[in-house]
């Protein structure tokens, strides 16, 4: 286990009579690529913005390497940000943009350049030194922001939705160099987003939050296999529920269906089980020889690498995603198929 | 060739269009760029010549260009601060002081003289009353103090609105990248603010050399082209010296108009960001806050004084003796000058709705890409700021004394005088509001079949109200406290408050011409409360244009 670089005890925040931040604890393992995810006014950027020193905590304390930060101002911190809006200073060339940071510490004049250039290099920004932040595209604005924080060589690195502003095909190229970038660096890192698959794709743990609150925090595959709540099954990614019927340790009862689970099921009585979408088998009824859930289609939708049903069944409407596209649609009557090691029983 | 005869057919796809920018065209030729010609045609050669000769119009044109530097600086200065002090969002009192420093804008340009010799003068209420001072206001000290007031917040409403544009993000950056608070100010706010600063130096500078009013009442004994040019026409009806005069004042006045629209228009910052959250300020240090909080302070009781002086001077027995109340000073003031209120008030509306009309179909026409000579309405729209109101005047009376139109001595010489002076405001406000416009919103119209004429009147026209309404109202308050154009243009029949008050002034009735003032100033703040209620919004946004 290493050590917690970043460690957010009990922290709560009000903003005006808003309890914005409730009780958060947090540790961000050193190197670790660690993300607050969640729904606009859950609490991840007033969370991260009190890291940043932007904010006091009400309540609980931040310790930076073991040094409580709560009184520390933000420009004695090092906790370098990327801003959403990337906050470039429009009166000042990438250079004096990218320079900034160090001129605020007094970095001199020869070692400065020298390290500029090497920055923009590693963002790929080199040749762009003397242009103004209106004459660049948004990517590009996008790296002058990265290489900004980057140059002070922060304790952690913060950054803020840094990718809602940039087009769809050119926000996943840009994902993945951040995170080339941060692990060849090995710079612990906490990132802000509300976008579910960005923050599957790019993190060590994810922290779920939502009403001020951290609901779950794990690997990306644990956050999405094994929800702790409906609430971080639905928010992270699509998903099928249903209610059953505790049998014994491996088997749940749906609606006359005994469904078997690979992993023993904890407690009795009713439970919601979760299934993702593409997890599910779906065959024509008649072929069907095993027990299986009987449904209807009402709707299908093709999505290029799968294709999506939307299936009558239980009494409510199923979502199945049927990869390999190019076959033939199903219609009318189906049997889904649930694997016993993908479907997921709910704690609460 | 084809481009032509392409665009000609375009044009001619859409008479009603054609007609209409035929009519303004004409409107503002004859009424903006005829007078304008006509005062630099009317001397020979020879009198442009002469000017050097002419002792007192070589001091005049010094006069007016150090009072141009001194005025520029400190209301320039000012306003930053005060601009500065007010973009902050936890700065004490923030509302009140926004709201004095925007009242001045619609105040009778002579009032801050007026009040100032009220409060300041041989027998001012602060500096003989109060203090015991003996103190000579009258002169090019008074004058300084006097404009540095009246146009401080000009400077104080453009910087506001650059300062506004910054986003608190660029702060929260710069502290995160680890900037002190004065860094944060040295780095970030003051070179942002830089470019707002130099266009609102030049708007000034514009109006110091253009300020008739204050200058004439505070100033009369030093000479300045603004005033020197109605001196030629009051006391020795010298036509073609004035006309000298003010061709002498548009050479500075132009150069500063042109290098504020076409080159410092064009490098203010605009914010680098796409959609962004909206964080508030950081919280400013308290000892700058406090700062800041006593220079308004100060600023503002300084305004607040000019509205002091002329009250109280419209009910005080015998000023600077017996400060006992009374109204005889209101009696004596409606006697003589309620009918001239009256006159007043029809003249500004009749010329604020010509002038609201005629800017929001030039702002409509100057967008139409398909008209040749778009350009050239553009620029006949926005001259009239950059022409002094003396200028006007003498080009009124140049230009309407003679045929082929004779105007001279009616009332519709002021009305017209007022309306195509104040053409740039509704314009530059109806231009404002038509980039508001989705321009996928004319198409629809079109694809469904409306012409271009109709698109003005079904789309534009109801969503250009708001501008229409703001413009009507400045035009009509500035058309009312005008007395720079007035002067030349007034006869006995037509007279109208401003120029008798600035008579009783001159003849020493101050409590009858601070309880017109007052009266005036009642129906301008009136205005300014209607247009409140009718646009739901101040008048910020059009009282710098």
């Amino acid at each position: 286990m290493p050590e917690a670089h970043v460690r957010l005890r009990g922290v709560s925040k009000h903003l005006g009579t808003h309890l914005a931040v409730d009780d958060v604890s947090l540790d961000v393992p050193e190197g670790a690529f660690v993300t607050l995810l969640g729904p606009s006014g859950c609490g991840k950027t007033t969370t991260l913005r009190m890291v940043a020193g932007f904010y006091q905590p009400d309540l609980g304390e931040i310790r930076i390497r073991e040094r409580v930060v709560n009184d520390v101002p933000p420009h004695r911190r090092n906790t370098a940000m990327v801003f959403q809006e990337y906050a470039l200073f429009p009166h000042m060339s990438v250079t004096e943009n990218v320079g900034y940071g160090l001129r605020m510490r007094r970095v001199p004049r020869g070692e400065a350049r020298r390290r500029i250039a090497q920055v923009l290099e590693l963002v790929g920004l080199s040749g762009q030194e003397r242009k103004f932040p209106h004459q660049l595209s948004g990517g590009q604005q996008q790296r002058v922001a990265l290489a900004r924080a980057l140059i002070v060589e922060p304790e952690v690195l913060l950054l803020d939705e840094p990718l809602s502003n940039l087009d769809a095909k050119l926000r996943v190229r840009v994902r993945t160099e951040i995170r080339q970038l941060q692990e060849r660096l090995g710079k612990t890192t906490l990132y802000v987003t509300h976008d579910q698959e960005e923050a599957l794709a790019i993190s060590d743990q994810i922290a779920v939050m939502h009403g001020g609150r951290i609901l779950q925090v794990g690997g990306p595959a644990d956050i999405y296999f094994q929800p702790a709540s409906r609430f971080v099954a639905d928010f992270v990614g699509l998903a099928n529920f249903m209610e059953g019927q505790v049998v014994d340790a491996h088997h749940v009862r749906v609606d006359g269906l005994i469904l078997t689970l690979a992993r023993p099921i904890p407690g009795r009585g009713r439970v919601t089980l979760v299934v993702r979408p593409e997890m599910i088998r779906m065959v024509p009824a008649v072929q069907n020889v095993e027990p299986a859930l009987q449904g209807r289609v009402t709707a299908t939708s093709f999505l290029g690498t799968v294709t999506r049903y939307w299936v009558a069944a239980l009494g409510g409407e199923w979502v199945v995603d049927v990869p390999a596209p190019g076959h033939e649609v199903l219609r009318g009557e189906v049997a889904l198929l649930l694997p016993s090691d993908r479907i997921h029983v709910l704690a609460e | 060739m084809a481009v032509w005869t392409r665009t000609r057919g375009r044009m001619m796809a859409d008479p009603g269009l054609v007609v209409a920018f035929a009519a303004v065209g004409a409107l503002l030729v004859l009424f903006v760029l005829y007078p304008a010609v006509r005062v630099l045609a009317h001397p020979r050669l020879a009198d442009y010549l002469a000017v050097p000769q002419n002792l007192r119009w070589v001091q005049a044109a010094r006069n007016s260009l150090v009072m141009m530097l001194l005025s520029t600086l400190t209301a320039t200065g000012i306003g930053f601060l005060y601009a500065l002090a007010t973009s902050r969002r936890d700065l004490p009192l923030r509302r009140l002081f926004q709201t004095l420093s925007i009242l001045p804008l619609f105040a009778p340009p002579f009032m801050v003289a007026f009040s100032y010799i009220l409060m300041f003068g041989r027998q001012g209420l602060v500096t003989k009353t109060l203090l015991g001072l003996d103190v000579n206001i009258f002169g090019w000290q008074g004058l300084w103090l006097v404009q540095t007031v009246a146009f401080f917040p000009f400077a104080a409403l453009i910087i506001s609105g650059v300062l506004e544009q910054v986003s608190p993000t660029l702060e929260y950056a710069a502290r995160n990248l680890g900037a002190t608070e004065s860094a944060v100010m040295r780095t970030i706010l003051f070179p942002l603010a830089r470019p707002g600063v130099a266009g609102a130096a030049l708007v000034v500078a514009i109006s110091v050399l253009a300020d008739f009013g204050n200058a004439v009442v505070i100033a009369g004994g030093y000479p300045l082209l603004a005033t020197e040019a109605w001196f030629r026409i009051e006391g020795l009806a010298d036509l073609n010296g004035a006309a000298v005069v003010v061709a002498l004042l548009i050479v500075p006045t132009f150069a500063l108009f042109v290098l504020e629209r076409y080159w410092v228009a064009q490098r203010v910052y605009t914010a680098v960001s796409g959609k962004g959250t909206r964080i508030e300020q950081p919280a400013t240090p308290p000892p700058i806050k406090w700062l800041l909080f006593a220079a308004c302070a100060v600023v503002a009781i300084l305004v607040a004084l000019v509205y002091v002086g002329v009250l109280a001077g419209s009910v005080a027995s015998v000023w600077g003796y017996k400060w006992g109340p009374t109204l005889a000073h209101w009696r004596l003031g409606l006697a003589q000058g309620g009918a001239q209120l009256l006159t007043s008030v029809k003249i500004g509306a009749l010329s604020a709705l010509l002038t609201s009309a005629v800017a929001v179909v030039a702002a409509f026409i100057a967008t139409r890409e398909t008209l040749p000579l778009r350009r050239a309405v553009d620029f006949l729209a926005v001259l009239p700021a950059a022409l002094p109101g003396v200028f006007i005047g003498v080009g009124y009376l140049l230009a309407f004394n003679a045929p082929p139109l004779i105007l001279a001595g009616t009332a519709w010489i002021l009305v017209l005088a007022l309306s195509f002076w104040h053409i740039p405001f509704g314009y530059q406000a109806a231009r404002a509001q038509l980039k508001q416009i989705e321009p996928s919103i004319e198409e629809a119209a079109q694809d469904l079949g409306a012409s271009g004429l109709r698109v003005l009147w079904d789309i534009y026209l109801p969503l250009l109200r708001p501008a229409f309404m703001a413009s009507f109202i400045v035009a009509f308050i500035r058309a009312v406290t005008n007395l720079s154009i007035v002067v030349f243009l007034v006869t006995p029949r037509n007279l109208v408050a401003t120029y008798s008050i600035l008579a009783m002034i001159g003849g020493g009735f101050w409590g009858a011409a601070a309880a017109l003032t007052t009266a005036l100033l009642a129906i301008t703040l009136v205005s300014v409360g209607l247009a409140r209620l009718l646009l739901g919004v101040g008048l910020r946004p059009i009282g710098g244009a």
